[in-house]
């Protein structure tokens, strides 16, 4: 539990860097929740803006409220608007489908900093813990806080390199896909050749069996004039 | 008649990556047991471990032909540094026989792609003679092009291709 606890740390204050960074509070209310939620809105602007000390106090203050009103469905919007804001948008987690297609109408914000394309993969595998310990222990969140600004600053460092390899797996991505296609309609094409291709040879034996037939038919006659003119002398 | 850009030769990059636009001019019949192959089939390296029966057209036997099978997407079709990779190479085969007439000078290795879905593609050339084309030094790094320049082979009279990955899964990415 201590180890998935820090790991939730990690997860978290990801979440943060990219809220106070990329402007997606205002997103987040632009969703248009309702009014329990809203509230929960302004605990989270607090959470980021305010001071540590001040939060702290607050979030002595807002403790019981957040039990009461199930705190992990605005916290989960804030948590999933991070990673579905970028152009690849990684594979929904099953359990949160309907908390997905509403983030998806969030989807043109322009891509924020990288810093979250190699976290986002394990935040979604952690969301379970991650949900169980938001429940019980709101805490952490103050925590995650004081990581946040510091995960900011690493992850600028090599913003660089990171955007780079993501722009390089793209553009790999998109050849490949091309040359799916390509195979596809390359395929599709071939079999369409021979449906031509049968059908005229289809087409052609045919009338080569009708005139067999006629030919059958027309010998028949002869043979049967030939039997009579045979069978005449007797 | 010259293949139409709707070709599956040239739809599939064949056309382009190993060979030049040409016009097929004898019939070309490549058989895995009971597969027959069309262009784009999809094969898996079970169905290709024994070297398929190839029946070509034609119809003057004192012409001969090169058949030559190449994989150009090695070692993964993203990739493609070491672009081609001779699996077969059977020399002087008359015209309506077979490749059980021709001279096998490479013998056929089975493709076993390693990762990514590769095409290969059988190609026939008419020879300007009787023992005439000779075998290449080494499979590696083989290039169909160059090799038809070298003994005079012109364009090609015929050609095939069919898609082969890993036996299981889908092919992809693989680290």
């Amino acid at each position: 539990m201590l180890s998935s606890a820090k790991h939730n740390k990690i997860n978290n204050h990801s979440a943060f860097s990219i809220s106070s960074s990329s402007s997606s509070l205002s997103t987040s209310s632009s969703l248009g929740h309702n009014k329990s939620q809203v509230t929960m809105e302004e605990v989270w602007k607090e959470i980021n803006l305010g001071s540590l000390h001040y939060h702290r106090q607050l979030n002595i203050g807002h403790e019981p409220m957040l039990k009461n009103q199930n705190p992990n469905n605005s916290i989960f919007q804030d948590f999933l608007n991070m990673p579905l804001n970028q152009p690849p948008p990684p594979p929904p987690p099953p359990s949160s489908s309907t908390i997905v297609t509403a983030l998806y109408g969030s989807l043109p914000l322009p891509p924020p900093a990288t810093v979250l394309s190699l976290n986002s993969g394990v935040g979604f595998e952690f969301l379970d813990t991650t949900e169980n310990l938001l429940a019980s222990n709101p805490r952490s969140f103050e925590e995650s806080a004081k990581f946040g600004c510091l995960g900011k600053k690493r992850g600028q460092d090599s913003d660089d390199t990171r955007g780079d390899r993501r722009y390089k797996r793209m553009i790999k991505n998109r050849e490949s896909a091309a040359r799916s296609r390509a195979r596809k309609q390359a395929y599709t094409n071939e079999l369409e050749l021979e449906i031509a291709h049968l059908q005229t040879e289809n087409a052609r034996l045919k009338i080569q069996q009708e005139q067999l037939k006629i030919a059958e038919a027309t010998q028949n006659q002869v043979k049967k004039t030939l039997q009579r003119s045979s069978t005449a002398p007797f | 008649m010259s293949l139409s850009r709707r070709d599956p030769l040239v739809v599939g990059s064949v056309v382009g990556d190993v060979l030049d636009p040409f016009t097929r001019l004898v019939s070309l019949k490549v058989t895995y047991g009971h597969r027959e192959v069309t262009n784009g089939l999809d094969l898996r390296p079970s169905q290709v471990l024994n070297k398929p029966i190839v029946e070509i057209g034609g119809d003057d036997f004192r012409n001969f032909y090169t058949l030559v099978m190449v994989d150009p997407d090695v070692p993964s079709p993203s990739n493609p540094h070491q672009r081609e990779y001779l699996h077969w190479l059977v020399t002087d085969i008359p015209a309506t026989t077979g490749n059980a007439f021709g001279n096998e000078v490479v013998c056929y290795e089975s493709p076993r792609p390693p990762s990514g879905i590769h095409r290969i593609v059988l190609v026939l050339f008419r020879q300007l003679g009787r023992q005439t084309v000779y075998a290449p030094g080494w499979r590696q790094q083989f290039n169909t092009r160059e090799f038809a320049e070298i003994y005079n082979l012109g364009l090609p009279v015929a050609a095939s291709y069919f898609n082969c990955q890993r036996e299981n899964g889908c092919g992809g990415r693989r680290t």
